[in-house]
């Protein structure tokens, strides 16, 4: 690892300061992703600023008065595991994060930066492979080793989101609160996550200048529960091949209000729109159920190696939403 | 008293050497001795340091003036070291000695190859070497060597390696060896008369052994004398090839392991970084660390071959096996490091009663790190396909498993045509464990639930290892207060041999364990031993300390006859207290010690000879039920039952966390476990324990070891065989048998993973 100033914030404010716009300068939290980059030499800052003792910045859970959560950017996926609250008002969220990484990972790993996280594409993370993502001019994934990559693949880059918590709060319809030098701004976690572009290298349009202070969840009406599944290739400690989670009422014995986001099949968490739509309106009955995962890879174009992960959609999205709709109401 | 025997042949001028311990033939464990250290469960004897963090590894060793290295390593699968520019790294603050092809000893190393040899064979190959006052300074400078490559054309894929116009990867072309013929009868004639005929490919991945301790090296210099702590698993071996390399006696060479974080064959020879430590180190006139980091590890460390298996069997409708045919590529990666050989025929050769065999081995150079010997070398891949082509053949003949298995029944090693010392062990294997894991009742136990469907696999092996040889040299030193210091130049890899031989040694001694110490893993204090490999040390180091310590009580109990004034042939000793036979009169082990005092008592002791006319193998067979989830390819393993032959089992304990580290290798190779390479690119992917995936404690179910303990006692006088590598053989083509049974696909490549089994599952 290269050497590197480390300081201390106090206060949000105080890091702001401290933060350039130019990338030489980096906030550190749980440290778990920006030290692998360092360690691999991806990320080369002059100086590193540690939030984790700025007062203001929030470490917990709170319920707002509307009846939905605000989660601090530095509370742990570890407290999150442990949080009743979540697992009440947010199922999809606490199983999410009892799925990611391992108990020592969560214990560290904050929820701002869980969802900073730059992807695991293992030719993003060569050191010595200049891809599109890292300032190059092609993906060498597109055409090579890609079993890991999306099936919805942006342009030219086709790695994959690696953030279970993300795609639970994209189902979940969660926002995320910025807070930079011309202030505040309130962003719906779709549009916080987002493709690069040729000027935007980066999986967020979070700033350089700019913190992620909080994380809300809406509360859920009458009938409201989510779930969340995810498929690895070892029972613990992977990154999720797909991961889907599911939102949905179900009033008078309809579904409504569904929203379901798959996770490692695209740059950032993908709404499974078509499956969705199946559910609308209708009885949660297997066939529909049955009818609304066979959707769940519409418009999916997989890639060389990495077929198998249509399969893998529809039949997750099968499981995801028996255990949807068998689950009990949380609000 | 030992006796050599040099006779030299006339023929080819070898000469070869027999030892017996002659005047004092060692009476023989056999299953009615009454023991009572061994074949009991004593506690490791390291185990407090190790779980106290005292233990000192190669990488705990501080010195004073400790300098760190790093290595500068080839980005490139091939290419031409055109010019090595060091002048920029070498002004970084701290830096005290940068080594390259140029500037120092470059010795020669593996077979036709430098230290650092002018072309760099895969991406991982060594070039230069940096030591610093920290990893910092020593990483900083790294990045500022500059190396200017000729870039080559290169190959890493195992099949691609043999097209004609491949790129070569050694100048002699890619057959790394002329192929490996064996033949038995005529398969051609066999397969005529065969009424079942089942041919299939089966491949094996490159797997990464992956010990929580990477190679490495501390050097240190005091003159002309080089001591180093070495994370090895042939602590001679490394002092042999260090001292030829660096032109030194090899009595100015100390190699110390005292404690090791697993090895797995891959530390069973010596490899550049402990010469390459040695000569930063001379050359800083300072000590030197140089321990690998994780990706330097799974590059260019070691790997278990990939292969390729192309296999015809054939068999009457009652099973009988009547030929076996095989051609086998398996990859060298870019050198032949030496040790330990992938056997991949032996399986079929020697597993099966069948009159008509061929195997034919082709060992194949690539652009991509060197493979090594890996925990079972060989047998591993062979098994798995072995094992499922058996499994094929069973299905084809509607005939339980276990019972073809049986019906091709063999109690001699076919290929050297010599009985086998244990020829019921198999046997028992195949009973005991189909008994334990309820193998008969299997059907009325399966239930599928939605998607996810149960299965139960079989599968059985031999393995050429486990019954050591000599040599092997231990001394027994009896102290003036009747405690006993056991010293060996063996190595304890992590399996417990220092256990292991602490036992053997009380048990001969009449002394309880906590009088007895174990010294090892040093080239200056103890006496050759050889690698520990092929799961060889207890069954040869074993023997030699017994015969060391059967040397020492003999003397003790002529000095206890002459205080006790009785005859030496009426004494027995246990516990630390030697008695009268049928009498009351007892003497201490400590009061006769204490009366010789300063004088002391020196035993010695050399493995003997096996018997010329008998092999020594050890068997196994495991059964395992899976789940797995069509819909998603998700395998679950929900149970292992093991049972593996090691002749008599000296430590209950030791055995067992052999078969459950080796069966969870084993899970890992299975279903997880494949180094991935863009082969356009010569690009390792997963050099690393994040997309390497070795089984987490959840993926590793409960497994059942079901002990067999029968001494093998025309072995070794103490009828211990080795356990170390063969529990892992069976464990992958059970998995994958028991995979086919829950729902009627078969991957003929391992791992078996999810993508693979959801690619096969769709319509």
């Amino acid at each position: 690892m290269r050497s590197f100033t480390y300081e201390r914030a106090q206060s949000v404010d105080a890091a702001l300061e401290m933060l350039g716009n130019d990338g030489a300068v980096r906030p550190l939290a749980g440290g778990t992703d920006l030290l692998t980059l360092l360690k691999q030499d991806l990320l080369q800052p002059e100086r590193l600023v540690d939030l984790k003792r700025a007062d203001d910045l929030s470490r917990g859970i709170r319920q707002t008065d509307a009846g939905g959560l605000e989660i601090g950017a530095l509370t742990t996926l570890a407290d999150i595991e442990r949080s009743p609250l979540v697992h009440e008002r947010a199922t999809a969220l606490g199983q999410a994060v009892s799925l990611a990484a391992s108990p020592q990972l969560r214990n560290m790993a904050t929820l701002g930066g869980n969802l900073l996280q730059r992807p695991r594409c293992w030719y993003f993370r060569d050191r010595h492979i200049q891809c599109w993502l890292k300032g190059g001019s092609d993906c060498p994934a597109r055409d090579g080793e890609n079993q890991l990559h999306a099936i919805f693949p942006a342009d030219p880059c086709v790695a994959v989101h690696p953030s279970d918590p993300a795609t639970a709060l994209l189902a979940l319809d969660a926002s995320v609160r910025l807070r930079g030098p011309r202030g505040d701004r309130e962003i719906a976690i779709e549009d916080f996550l987002v493709a690069p572009t040729e000027a935007r290298r980066l999986e967020t349009v979070l700033a350089d200048d700019e913190l992620v202070i909080s994380i809300s969840v809406p509360v859920g009406g009458p009938g409201v529960r989510s779930s969340y599944v995810k498929a690895m290739d070892r029972k613990a400690w992977a990154f999720a091949l797909v991961a889907a989670a599911a939102r949905l009422q179900i009033t008078d014995g309809r579904i409504s209000d569904v929203r379901i986001s798959l996770g490692g099949v695209a740059i950032a968490p993908h709404r499974a729109r078509a499956a969705e739509a199946v559910l609308d309106g209708q009885p949660p009955s297997d066939d529909v159920i049955a009818r609304a995962a066979g959707a769940a890879d519409e418009g999916a174009q997989p890639l060389r190696r990495n077929a198998y992960k249509l399969a893998l959609v529809r039949g997750l999205v099968q499981q995801l939403l028996t255990r949807t709709v068998a689950s009990s109401r949380s609000t | 008293m030992t006796s050599l025997q040099v006779e030299k042949n006339s023929q080819d001028g070898k000469v070869e050497l027999k030892v017996h311990n002659s005047d004092q033939h060692l009476p023989v464990w056999t299953k009615d001795v009454d023991l009572h250290v061994v074949g009991r469960p004593a506690p490791r004897a390291e185990g407090r340091d190790k779980v106290t963090g005292r233990a000192t590894y190669a990488s705990d060793v501080r010195l004073p003036g400790l300098l760190y290295a790093r290595v500068v390593r080839s980005p490139h699968p091939h290419a031409r070291v055109v010019r090595v520019d060091t002048s920029r790294a070498e002004s970084v603050p701290g830096v005290r000695a940068v080594i390259t092809a140029a500037n120092d000893l470059n010795p020669d190393w593996w077979k036709d190859g430098k230290l650092f040899d002018p072309v760099v064979r895969f991406i991982g190959d060594e070039v230069a070497a940096i030591a610093a006052e920290s990893e910092t300074a020593a990483e900083d400078a790294l990045r500022l060597i500059d190396v200017e490559y000729e870039v080559l054309p290169f190959v890493t894929d195992l099949e691609a390696a043999l097209e004609p116009d491949a790129p070569r990867v050694h100048a002699g072309g890619n057959l790394a060896e002329e192929p490996t013929i064996y033949t038995r009868g005529d398969v051609a004639t066999g397969m005529r008369e065969a009424e079942v005929v089942v041919e299939r490919t089966y491949s094996t991945q490159t797997a990464l052994h992956n010990s929580l301790e990477p190679h490495g090296s501390t050097a240190s210099w005091q003159g002309e004398h080089l001591t180093l702590w070495d994370s090895t698993q042939s602590v001679f071996d490394v002092r042999e090839q260090v001292a030829a390399r660096l032109g030194l006696p090899q009595q100015q060479v100390r190699v110390i392991q005292h404690h090791m974080g697993g090895g797995f064959g891959a530390k069973q020879i010596a490899w550049k970084n402990t010469a390459i430590a040695a000569l930063l180190s001379r050359r800083a006139g300072r000590p030197v660390q140089l321990m690998l980091k994780r990706d330097e590890e799974n590059l260019a460390s070691g790997n278990r071959n990939a292969t390729q298996q192309r296999v015809r069997i054939g068999a009457r409708r009652d099973g009988t096996l009547l030929a076996i045919d095989v051609q086998i590529d398996q990859q060298a990666g870019a050198y032949m490091v030496g040790g330990e050989s992938a056997d991949v025929p032996g399986m079929y050769q020697m597993l099966y009663r069948c009159p008509n065999v061929r195997t034919e081995q082709r060992v194949i150079y690539c652009n991509t790190g060197p493979a090594v010997a890996f925990r079972a070398p060989g047998y591993v891949e062979g098994a798995f396909a072995l094992e499922q082509v058996m499994d094929e053949l069973a299905r084809e003949l509607q005939m339980d498993p276990v019972e073809l298995r049986r019906r091709n029944y063999t109690e001699r090693d076919q290929p050297a045509d010599k009985a086998y010392t244990s020829p019921a062990a198999l046997r028992e294997a195949y009973e005991r464990v189909t008994s334990a894991f309820g193998w008969k009742d299997r059907e009325l136990r399966r239930q599928h639930n939605g998607t996810r469907r149960r299965g139960y696999g079989f599968a059985a092996h031999c393995w050429i290892g486990g019954g050591g040889k000599p040599p092997g040299y231990s001394w027994v030193k009896l102290n003036g207060d009747g405690s006993a210091d056991i010293v060996t130049g063996t190595q304890d890899i992590g399996t417990g041999t220092r256990t292991g031989l602490l036992q053997v040694a009380a048990e001969e001694l009449g002394l309880p364990l906590d009088r007895v110490a174990v010294h090892l893993g040093d080239t200056s204090t103890g006496p050759y031993s050889p690698v520990s490999s092929g799961s060889a040390t207890q069954a040869t180091i074993g023997p030699a300390v017994r015969a060391a310590a059967a040397d020492a009580r003999r003397q003790l109990l002529d000095a206890a006859a002459a205080l006790l004034e009785a005859n030496a042939a009426d004494l027995d000793v246990r516990d630390g207290r030697i008695t009268v036979v049928a009498t009351t009169r007892s003497i201490g082990v400590s009061d006769v010690m204490q009366q010789l005092s300063p004088h002391m008592i020196l035993g010695e002791g050399q493995r003997e000879e096996n018997p010329p006319d008998k092999s020594i193998r050890t068997f196994g067979a495991q059964c395992v039920e899976v789940e797995v989830d069509t819909a998603t390819g998700d395998v679950t393993v929900l149970r292992v039952a093991a049972a593996h032959d090691c002749g008599r089992i000296i430590n209950p304990t030791l055995v067992e966390s052999q078969v459950i580290g080796a069966v969870t290798q084993g899970l890992g190779f299975a279903l997880t476990e494949e180094r991935v390479v863009d082969h356009d690119l010569g690009l390792i992917l997963n050099a690393n324990l994040e997309e390497y995936k070795v089984p987490t404690v959840v993926d590793v179910p409960a497994i059942e070891h079901v002990p067999l303990d029968i001494p093998d006692i025309a072995a070794n006088p103490t009828g211990a065989k080795g356990i170390g590598e063969p529990p892992l053989i069976p464990t992958a083509p059970a998995i994958a048998n028991a995979i086919f049974d829950a729902i009627g696909v078969r991957i003929c490549e391992a791992p078996i993973s999810g993508q693979r089994l959801l690619e096969a599952l769709q319509p």
